[in-house]
């Protein structure tokens, strides 16, 4: 019975993982403000996160050549041009080499869709490291963030499909935010519970990705408080901008590119999510910051470290456009409902 | 015959016949399952076994109640695609879930939760029978109600979280779906959606309530035990009788906190505190989404909830542009997948049409998300 009992405890334990924990405060004392890091795991995320040493840097300036069929990089000197292949070609094929993409037989030719891909995946690296500092920062993206290595991305591909409505929210922030601003209900906010389970699905996704607990980005008492939110949240909504913009903008776009065995039930283009770059860890490969060494990548004349995170270069800091419905708008609600919408609430000290 | 007498220690003392027990008013149904004895029952309880009286409304109970799992249990087969492995595996959080909130109070079709409807229903009839079944036993036996109405407050909130809230929200969709990690995961999202349940003072009575039972279950349940080897559990003389073991309990009591329950009254305390638990609870979910919709800010507005300084210095205006005016969407928005467009396409390399921007149609047009490459 005492044997049953030890074996019993012990694998009650075994669900506990064991090691040392360090407790890192994110917020104002005493509201469980905290990020937990398992230390015996510490090791391992630092072995999976290791950037590769970047190639030696290009000869000598030189102007920008004028290609048969470059559309992108026509900006940089041949040299340059040839070191960025060759680091695109170890970080997405290290095994298929140049003909994962090119016809050796013709450089210029666009008759591989691997090329075509190639191309606005480039457009995209370039446009996220210009127009996304806010959530980049110095750090910035080059293709090894999402490749590895590998032709596709290992983690958090994904199509659309009728059951992972949560994932919507990549591309359509519309029903993410449910609480209320107002303490009593009005015909305005009608989301229903189940749509909150899609938000805290679409969460556990996010906070699974960057292998943080919720308090990385919240103050658990009051979800929708920016207050009292730890500043990472502030990084995290121009995230969920970026993955929403890269998403619609540039990996739709290849919905009529990709064959119909990279596409998904509903023939639509895999999308990226959060962990497609952090891949468990908060800052992608532990914050290395690859894409300094490579000026093709910049997509802006500069490449200088990002500034405060809730400042961005142009066009980005009206918010409600995107993520939320406007103001001036309402939304689409049954006739009896249908009113407008209330004049926005003045902020109150200590509220949220 | 000696009566058994239900002694405070762990001698099993039984008749060598079962007892049948006292004898009641005639009805249809007889009392069912021979008695018997059982020694490892005697251990935890009572040794001895039935008879039991299921009666028609025990029947038709355990009828009901047999249909309603049946349903849940066969749609959440039918969800893994018969697969009995599959059913076992994923069975945690496997579910069987109320109709999406564009049905409102309509009947869904059985497959988008007409088989919820159906499987609340049956379970409530369930219910519903097994109270009545627990109210007349009650009163078969001479006894008071109190079992049954201590009861009712349970089947209150099972009916305030099923039934009367979801009507009064107008909508099916807010329901409880049937599951062992799905209705776990309903109330951290209800929770979430009504800006945090444990600001609502009745969710904090309920709270109270619940940890006060497990206290004065522990207070009494002690005292009780501490006192059987004076043998007090028998003694019913307790204000003239000086000096036994239930004096004594109630002595400690004074000594310890200066004030005691006496035996009768603290059953009642048991019984108001299991009573309130579900009761309040459920009046705090009444109110939620019906009265209140964000209860830290209900929280926030009548002083409840104490303020922070805010870790984000950020200017008013910046945060209601983080916040957004708004938020949610209308029910007939859920869920329908959706399938975005591309909201720009690009041709072939080879061709010479232009790269072409998508609009959704009655939309202005977006402008800040077009960027030429430097």
């Amino acid at each position: 019975m005492k044997r049953v009992l030890g074996v019993i405890m012990l694998a009650t334990l075994a669900a506990c993982e064991p090691g040392t924990k360090d407790t890192v405060q994110v917020g104002y004392r005493g509201v469980a403000q905290e990020i937990n890091y398992d230390r015996s795991s510490q090791k391992e995320i630092a072995a999976a996160n290791v950037a590769p040493a970047p190639l030696p840097p290009a000869s000598e300036p030189s102007p920008p050549v004028k290609w048969q069929n470059v559309q992108v990089l026509t900006d940089v000197s041949a040299n340059e041009m040839t070191r960025t292949m060759i680091a695109m070609t170890n970080w997405v094929s290290p095994k298929q080499g140049c003909n994962y993409c090119h016809n050796p037989a013709n450089f210029a030719s666009d008759e591989k869709y691997t090329k075509v891909t190639a191309r606005r995946m480039l457009e995209m690296t370039r446009y996220v490291n210009s127009e996304y500092k806010a959530h980049v920062q110095g750090t910035g993206v080059t293709c090894y963030s999402c490749h590895r290595g590998n032709n596709i991305p290992q983690y958090g591909v994904w199509s659309f499909t009728d059951a992972d409505q949560w994932r919507r929210a990549y591309l359509d922030r519309s029903d993410i935010r449910v609480q209320s601003i107002s303490v009593k209900p009005t015909p305005v906010n009608r989301s229903s519970v189940k749509q909150t389970e899609n938000t805290y699905a679409l969460m556990m996704n996010v906070s699974s990705a960057l292998g943080v607990n919720c308090t990385f980005c919240h103050n658990s008492r009051a979800w929708a408080s920016w207050q009292n939110a730890p500043p990472a949240r502030i990084t995290s909504l121009y995230g969920f901008r970026m993955v929403r913009d890269i998403n619609s903008t540039y990996i739709a776009s290849l919905n009529t590119v990709l064959p119909p065995n990279r596409l998904g039930v509903h023939k639509d283009a895999p999308k990226v999510s959060c962990i497609t770059c952090h891949q468990g860890v908060n800052k992608p490969l532990l914050g290395a910051q690859m894409v300094k060494d490579y000026p093709a990548l910049w997509g802006a004349p500069t490449w200088t470290r990002g500034g405060p995170s809730d400042t961005v270069s142009r066009g980005y800091t009206d918010f409600r456009e995107a993520d939320s419905t406007t103001s001036d708008r309402a939304p689409i609600l049954r006739p009896e409902f249908a009113r407008p919408l209330p004049a926005p609430v003045p902020p109150k000290s200590g509220g949220n | 015959m000696l009566e058994y007498q239900n002694l405070f220690n762990r001698v099993q003392v039984h008749t060598t016949v079962p007892d049948p027990g006292v004898p009641i008013e005639q009805s249809n149904w007889v009392r069912q399952l021979p008695p018997s004895f059982n020694r490892l029952l005697g251990i935890i309880g009572d040794a001895q076994i039935g008879p039991i009286y299921l009666g028609f409304t025990g029947v038709a109970s355990l009828v009901f109640g047999f249909l309603a799992f049946e349903i849940i249990g066969l749609n959440m087969w039918a969800s893994v695609g018969w697969d009995p492995v599959q059913f076992i595996r994923q069975l945690p959080w496997l579910a069987l879930e109320p109709p999406s909130p564009a049905y409102g109070l309509s009947l869904p079709p059985l497959q988008k939760g007409g088989w919820w409807l159906m499987a609340g229903f049956f379970l409530t009839v369930s219910i519903m029978l097994w109270w009545v079944r627990v109210y007349r036993r009650a009163r078969a036996l001479g006894l008071g109600t109190h079992l049954a109405w201590a009861f009712a407050s349970a089947i209150f909130l099972y009916l305030t979280l099923g039934f009367i809230r979801p009507v009064l929200m107008g909508s099916w969709g807010e329901a409880v779906p049937f599951g062992i990690f799905p209705h776990l995961d309903w109330t951290a999202a209800f929770s979430i959606r009504y800006g945090n349940l444990f600001y609502n003072p009745f969710h904090m009575l309920s709270i109270a309530f619940l940890y006060g039972s497990t206290l004065l279950f522990a207070m009494h349940g002690a005292t009780i035990l501490a006192t059987s080897r004076l043998g007090a559990e028998r003694e019913i003389e307790q204000i003239t009788d000086r000096g036994t073991g239930a004096e004594r309990a109630q002595l400690f009591w004074r000594w310890t906190m200066g004030w005691n329950a006496t035996m009768e009254s603290i059953h009642r305390w048991c019984w108001w505190f299991a009573f309130l638990v579900t009761f309040t609870g459920a009046i705090g979910i009444l109110l939620t989404g019906t009265v209140v919709d964000n209860w830290y800010l209900w929280a926030v507005k009548h002083g409840v909830a104490p303020s922070y300084p805010a870790t984000i210095n950020i200017t008013p205006e910046k945060m209601q542009d983080l916040r957004g005016q708004y938020q949610g969407a209308s029910p007939q928005a859920f869920p329908v997948p959706v399938v975005p467009a591309p909201r720009i396409v690009v041709p072939p390399a080879d061709s010479t049409a232009p790269v072409q921007l998508l609009v959704p149609a009655g939309a202005a047009p977006r402008t800040d998300s077009v960027r030429k490459n430097p």
